[in-house]
């Protein structure tokens, strides 16, 4: 039973996880940039989120579309502006770009937020329910739903929309999607964008689940890097096995090895799967 | 007499310092099939790249009477012009058909959109068939065809096809040959860059020689395949 329950809390938690890493993973593939800010931006939106909740009363579930446009715009903006600088650029420049971009928001997040630890806490935080003798915590099921929904909803929008076929136009044939009408710069800024709107809306869920202070990004940043790996580039729904692998990985850790062991676990994993699998676990074999 | 739809004036253009056209000029009149052949390196892609505009040129380059010196890649294919790149350089993990939905322009309707599929289709029944494959697995004939057919999406004026025969069969060669007889008398222009001159002078109206950044040769297709210089020089005669 008692296993039970940690393969649920840990299938839970990984939809959350997954949420996260899938910005990183489209921007990996489509820019093919690294972005180590990415953690940062998931701060950004925990703290947009958070301030919704406690200066407007927005219950932090209807505030989410509100934090993915915020960093809809910011990501969109910081792509147009200082990120083309590095496009195609070796991978070193855009990792010391990235860097510098996470120590800046962190900063910037430290002066203006403090460093308090802060929680997006609404009335039902702590509900749950029963389930064929297992708790279901809510707001961790909702989180769950709401990453998993917006996972699927994005791999219909790269799979069938017009932007999405030329987002991907652009990562498989950067030539032929020019000379077909698409100009790259706007769909690299759009992709960076998306990137970031994702993970503002995972910060806002990881806020409802977790405390936040302006340096969780860093740790962040690596567990959605484990995740893009074990899942893939390719594709979001190898993103979603990627974050549950991971999360029932962490938990089981936990539970059997001690708590302080599950980055142990996390990392062992990634080195695995590079090892065995390198294009990851539902990536092509070519 | 009609104006040509492309007009390249005293055209130069190469990659950084290196200079590989020098001062070349050509036109392409409507629903001409017009060929540019010549040996390996005379500049034959770089031409093509730089009306494209993936290289930066200098002199004059008139589409449809409108000079194109700013107008940057992604905005020739709303001009009407549209390039078949050296290679295909298909979408491969994406459907034939996928391939084909992003040759169109971004406006357009969806009755027209089935109009062109159905066209592209009945020009390449073959696409048909495949619709649903990946396009990174078709043959090399079923790539060109699919590159050729996803140019056509967009409803252009003028077609650049970069060398279309390389590395194909003779039979796919033949087949794609009579398809662009077949789109010019849809009013459709075409220019042919090719090394296969006999191929090319088989199919074109007129023709250019390009030699080492130069033209050096220009008339119809039938003159210059009769001339002995080219027959020594390209058709091994």
């Amino acid at each position: 039973m008692l296993l039970a329950q940690v393969l649920l809390n840990g299938v839970l938690l990984g939809g959350l996880y997954a949420l996260m890493a899938m910005g990183l993973a489209l921007v990996w593939g489509v820019l093919n940039i690294v972005n180590l800010a990415h953690g940062a931006f998931i701060m950004l939106g925990a703290y947009v989120t958070y301030f919704l909740f406690t200066k407007a009363h927005l219950d932090p579930f209807l505030a989410l579309p509100f934090t993915a446009l915020v960093l809809f715009c910011l990501g969109y903006g910081l792509q147009r502006g200082l990120l083309n600088l590095v496009i195609r650029s070796p991978m070193f420049n855009t990792l010391l770009i990235t860097f510098g971009l996470e120590v800046v928001l962190t900063f910037l997040a430290q002066t203006a937020f403090s460093a308090d630890f802060r929680t997006i806490n609404p009335d039902y935080a702590g509900a749950n329910f029963e389930l064929a003798g297992l708790t279901v915590p809510q707001v961790q099921l909702a989180a769950f739903v709401v990453a998993t929904g917006l996972s699927i909803g994005l791999w219909a929008f790269l799979l069938r929309s017009r932007p999405g076929r030329s987002i991907r136009a652009v990562s498989q044939n950067l030539l032929a999607a020019q000379l077909q009408g698409i100009e790259p710069r706007r769909i690299y800024a759009l992709t960076f964008g998306l990137g970031t709107a994702l993970a503002g809306v995972a910060g806002g869920l990881y806020g409802t689940v977790s405390q936040i202070n302006p340096y969780i990004g860093a740790s962040l940043t690596a567990k959605s890097f484990v995740i893009a790996i074990i899942g893939g580039l390719d594709n979001p729904l190898g993103v979603i096995v990627g974050g549950i692998f991971l999360g029932t990985a962490e938990l089981l850790t936990a539970l059997y090895i001690g708590p302080t062991y599950t980055e142990v676990a996390s990392f062992g994993i990634l080195v695995l799967v590079l090892l065995v699998k390198p294009t990851g676990l539902l990536g092509r074999t070519t | 007499m009609t104006a040509p739809l492309l007009c390249v004036q005293a055209l130069q253009a190469g990659y950084g310092e290196m200079i590989v056209l020098k001062e070349v000029s050509l036109e392409v009149y409507p629903a001409e099939i017009v060929a540019l052949v010549g040996s390996n390196g005379a500049g034959k892609t770089t031409l093509l790249r730089a009306l494209s505009h993936l290289l930066p040129w200098q002199g004059n380059v008139i589409f449809d009477g409108q000079s194109l010196q700013d107008v940057p890649t992604h905005r020739l294919l709303t001009r009407g012009m549209v390039q078949v790149p050296e290679g295909r350089q298909l979408f491969d993990r994406m459907s034939v058909e996928e391939n084909l939905l992003l040759g169109t322009l971004p406006d357009i309707s969806r009755p027209r959109l089935q109009q062109h599929l159905e066209q592209c289709y009945q020009l390449f029944p073959v696409l048909a068939e495949r619709r649903r494959q990946l396009a990174g697995n078709l043959s090399g004939g079923e790539q060109q065809m699919c590159a050729v057919a996803r140019a056509l999406m967009s409803g252009p004026r003028l077609v650049m096809i970069d060398e279309m025969s390389l590395g194909l069969a003779p039979v796919a060669v033949d087949r794609l040959l009579d398809t662009l007889q077949a789109i010019r008398t849809q009013g459709i222009t075409v220019l042919l860059v090719e090394q296969d001159v006999h191929a090319a002078l088989h199919v074109a109206d007129r023709a250019y020689v390009l030699e080492s950044g130069h033209i050096v040769r220009t008339g119809s297709a039938a003159a210059l395949a009769d001339d002995p210089e080219v027959q020594r020089a390209y058709l091994g005669l």
